[in-house]
């Protein structure tokens, strides 16, 4: 059910300028906070369609990693290649028209306040897209039934529970069709119960034709869903396996030790 | 005590002071609430964007008029500045024109007027900025990374996400300083402003009902506030909106 929308949304709509080739390339990325390096050096290759899982410890720079690719953070050094074009140096104009073809679903949902849970969807819309309020509305609606929140359309966000909020925000963000999603934790900040329901939609979107790239905690997901994992620590990527020989045989010893102390916490070696 | 004669500025000729005065008053907060917020919004977008020079003009700005008497910036704009305006546009607001004349026969395009909407409007755009300012700041960051992840310029951003929740956040401290242009009004009086505290001295000096014509001019100034207060609170936008609604 989701799929049909999910491949058309990827695919279709000509009404936006499009990416040949929904990729993205890090060459020698470098991050720095001040005399802080987050990240030192990262070299990535992701290609069009394809689910990345970035995994790894908390601080080892895999939030950074995404969040460079739409230039939430500003690069230090390096250069990523989306669609095989640079983008380290764009104009502000051409910095927005990338950001609008690429959705960002957020740790915290970040949905706006102040906007029911259908204008969150229509305001892109409508002020970067320039969609007239009819049609920016029929989509929404469209939107949140897929994502099964169509009863939910005119609450607030702090009406809906953190699922749905976050089921609200990957609507919001599959709004304008874009080619390369990007998932920052989505759901570190939900309770358990919920995860499901969002691990649902991201599963169902995956394999559409969107290239996908998931920075997660959850194991399974990562496991049954991606075709590739990106384990990162201390801000170098250490492993990049497929799920299979990743959570089997992972080769990197950190990689060893990260998987134990999740998989089996009760049972880890003593410090 | 003496007993208290309402005849004396309730009919006739002061009757028709109180009246003119009491609509001048309306008329000249009306002017200078829109004038503050205009200056108010004009200045913070400044801030937003201009960086550190656009952040100085606006520190500037703020420090100005707002740790000065609005008496003296009063007296400044309509003994000092005025007179260095151009002479001939100075004529042109001293003549006589029929579209300078609003409901109620208040003539808006004369130089006290000017110079007092003009005033109470920069003495609180100064006001205005700083709590507007507060209420931006307590909108989430989080929300400004969702708008510019999809593509939204500095200025829609402004306008569509962070304005709307920083004016309800602030709405009860703006609407404080809208009351507050509203009663300082009374301050033109010190330049000659035909407003209502100057038509009640006036009916003072014309047959010395002082005590009648101040309590009629006091409750006056108490009907407007009260109303103005309640309704801004009902038409401005609510914060927390989505926090007590309608569970449906």
């Amino acid at each position: 059910m989701l799929s049909g929308l999910f491949s058309h949304s990827a695919a279709g709509a000509a009404d936006f300028s499009h990416l040949e080739h929904a990729s993205v390339e890090f060459r020698d990325v470098v991050k720095r906070y001040g005399d802080h390096e987050v990240l030192k050096g990262i070299n990535l290759s992701i290609s069009p369609g394809e689910v990345v899982a970035i995994l790894g410890p908390s601080g080892s720079g895999k939030s950074t990693l995404i969040r460079l690719i739409n230039q939430l953070e500003t690069l230090s050094d390096g250069d990523i290649l989306i669609d095989n074009k640079p983008t380290a140096r764009l104009a502000t104009a051409a910095l927005r028209q990338l950001r609008s073809r690429v959705g960002f679903v957020f740790q915290q949902f970040n949905l706006y306040a102040h906007l029911t849970a259908s204008q969150n969807i229509t305001l892109a819309l409508e002020h970067v897209h320039g969609w007239k309020p009819q049609p920016a509305q029929e989509r929404a609606l469209a939107l949140l039934e897929k994502v099964g929140m169509l009863e939910k359309a005119h609450h607030f966000p702090a009406q809906l529970s953190g699922g749905q909020q976050q089921r609200v925000a990957i609507a919001r963000a599959l709004a304008s069709s874009p080619q390369i999603i990007l998932f920052d934790e989505p759901t570190s900040a939900l309770d358990p119960e919920m995860i499901g329901e969002v691990l649902y939609v991201m599963k169902a979107l995956a394999h559409s034709g969107i290239t996908m790239i998931v920075v997660t905690h959850e194991m399974q997901f990562a496991r049954e869903i991606a075709d590739r994992i990106v384990f990162i620590d201390g801000g170098h990527i250490l492993e990049t396996a497929p799920p299979a020989q990743f959570f089997s045989q992972p080769s990197h010893p950190r990689a060893q030790r990260f998987l134990q102390k999740v998989l089996d916490p009760l049972h880890q070696e003593p410090l | 005590m003496p007993a208290l004669d309402w005849q004396g500025v309730l009919t006739g000729q002061p009757l028709q002071w109180i009246v003119s005065g009491f609509l001048t008053t309306l008329w000249v907060t009306l002017a200078g609430v829109v004038l503050a917020t205009l200056l108010a919004l004009l200045f913070l977008l400044l801030r937003l964007s201009a960086g550190r020079f656009g952040h100085a003009v606006v520190s500037g700005w703020v420090s100005l008029f707002r740790n000065t008497p609005l008496l003296v910036q009063l007296l400044f704009w309509y003994f000092a500045a005025w007179n260095g305006l151009p002479l001939g546009f100075r004529d042109v607001v001293n003549a006589d024109h029929a579209w300078s004349i609003l409901p109620g026969d208040v003539w808006w395009f004369t130089p006290e007027f000017l110079c007092s909407a003009w005033g109470l409007g920069v003495f609180t755009s100064a006001f205005l900025i700083e709590e507007i300012e507060s209420g931006l700041r307590s909108v989430p960051n989080g929300q400004r990374d969702a708008a510019l992840a999809q593509g939204f310029s500095a200025w829609r951003l402004f306008r569509y996400i962070l304005l709307p929740q920083g004016l309800a956040n602030a709405w009860q401290p703006v609407v404080g300083q809208y009351l507050n242009l509203m009663k300082l009004s009374s301050l033109a009086s010190g330049i000659g402003f035909a407003e209502l505290t100057y038509q009640v001295r006036q009916i003072e000096s014309y047959n010395a009902h002082a005590l009648e014509a101040f309590t009629v001019g006091t409750a006056l100034y108490l009907l407007t506030g009260v109303l103005m207060g309640m309704l801004l609170t009902r038409l401005g936008p609510r914060a927390g909106r989505t926090q007590h609604d309608c569970r449906i």
